[in-house]
């Protein structure tokens, strides 16, 4: 099946493509991409690098790359297990970052519309 | 298939997200108060439209990503296969026809993300990612029968382009079939 995509504004024609019950290829102008069991094959949309920082106990980390769109707590706050502390906004994905642990935010290292990486370090707890 | 139907919703996300019921239960609403996208953006929902979410099976993260760009290709396919329109898939995920706006999808996630003790793993398994529940909503203009002045040049609607009324039900079944045929194939 042949559908036309648009891409920051230039359009692409693209064709969908079955390659038995487990697979699916879509092929973009000469470029392919294809959809599968093995993780090395899918479209690397969080593809990133890891920056080297420490590592103290109680850290929230980006679980994927994007931007920042909404903080919900200040340093000093207190945080419950399982509360939102931030909304990690990444393609069309709305992320609500929970804390696994309770703790006092000691720093908050990311500022709103900030882009990330998938690994950075965003609220330090104590 | 199991569908919750609702007259008037804030959100079908909101409601499904609060809900956190089982996965594949659709949340189907007439008509939404506050229909949403990306960074809070408003979708304009009122009756006539196919405004739904899907509860999704817990799932990886990058599957949930992947799954979120295949939905545009799943809406295109169906408006493609049953109204022999030529639709345009604007990335990652939003469905054009004459350059207008015809559907949006927004995949929520609440994920933890935190590490709680002194691990001895790497940095990239130490970041926790767990993703505790997962909504993926669709707005589908379909038998919307006008647009507000501002967004008569942006948004358009099967029903204006056919001059006919479509099949909401039909058209939902055939995108829920659509997205649970495709997770479990990434995801396998």
């Amino acid at each position: 099946m042949k559908l036309r995509l648009d891409i920051k504004g230039k359009e692409y024609e693209i064709e969908m493509l079955e390659e038995g019950e487990d697979r699916l290829k879509i092929k973009v102008g000469e470029k392919e991409f294809s959809f599968g069991k093995e993780e090395k094959e899918k479209i690397a949309v969080a593809k990133t690098t890891f920056p080297k920082r420490s590592f103290s106990k109680k850290e929230i980390g980006a679980p994927i790359a994007g931007i920042i769109s909404e903080i919900f707590v200040k340093e000093g706050e207190l945080v419950e297990k399982d509360q939102k502390v931030l909304i990690l906004s990444a393609m069309k994905m709305e992320n609500e970052i929970v804390s696994e642990c309770s703790g006092k935010v000691k720093e908050i290292l990311v500022k709103k519309d900030q882009e990330i990486k998938e690994g950075d370090i965003l609220i330090v707890l104590v | 298939m199991e569908i919750k139907k609702y007259k008037v919703v804030s959100s079908t996300n909101l409601l499904a997200k609060k809900l956190r019921p089982e996965p594949w239960l659709v949340i189907l609403a007439e008509k939404q108060t506050a229909g949403h996208g990306k960074k809070s953006s408003h979708w304009f929902s009122p009756k006539g439209g196919l405004y739904f979410s899907i509860v999704l099976p817990k799932s990886k993260i990058e599957d949930l990503q992947t799954l979120t760009i295949l939905a545009a290709f799943i809406v295109a396919k169906t408006i493609k296969d049953n109204f022999f329109l030529e639709p345009l898939i604007k990335l990652p995920n939003d469905v054009l026809l004459d350059k207008k706006k015809i559907c949006g999808i927004l995949t929520e996630n609440i994920i933890g993300a935190s590490t709680c003790s002194a691990p001895t793993l790497s940095r990239v398994e130490r970041v926790g990612k767990e993703v505790k529940s997962s909504v993926i909503g669709i707005g589908l203009n379909t038998n919307v029968d006008k647009f507000p002045k501002e967004l008569e040049e942006k948004a358009t609607s099967l029903k204006l382009k056919l001059g006919r009324k479509v099949d909401n039900e039909k058209i939902l079944k055939q995108i829920v079939e659509g997205l649970a045929e495709q997770l479990k194939t990434i995801s396998e």
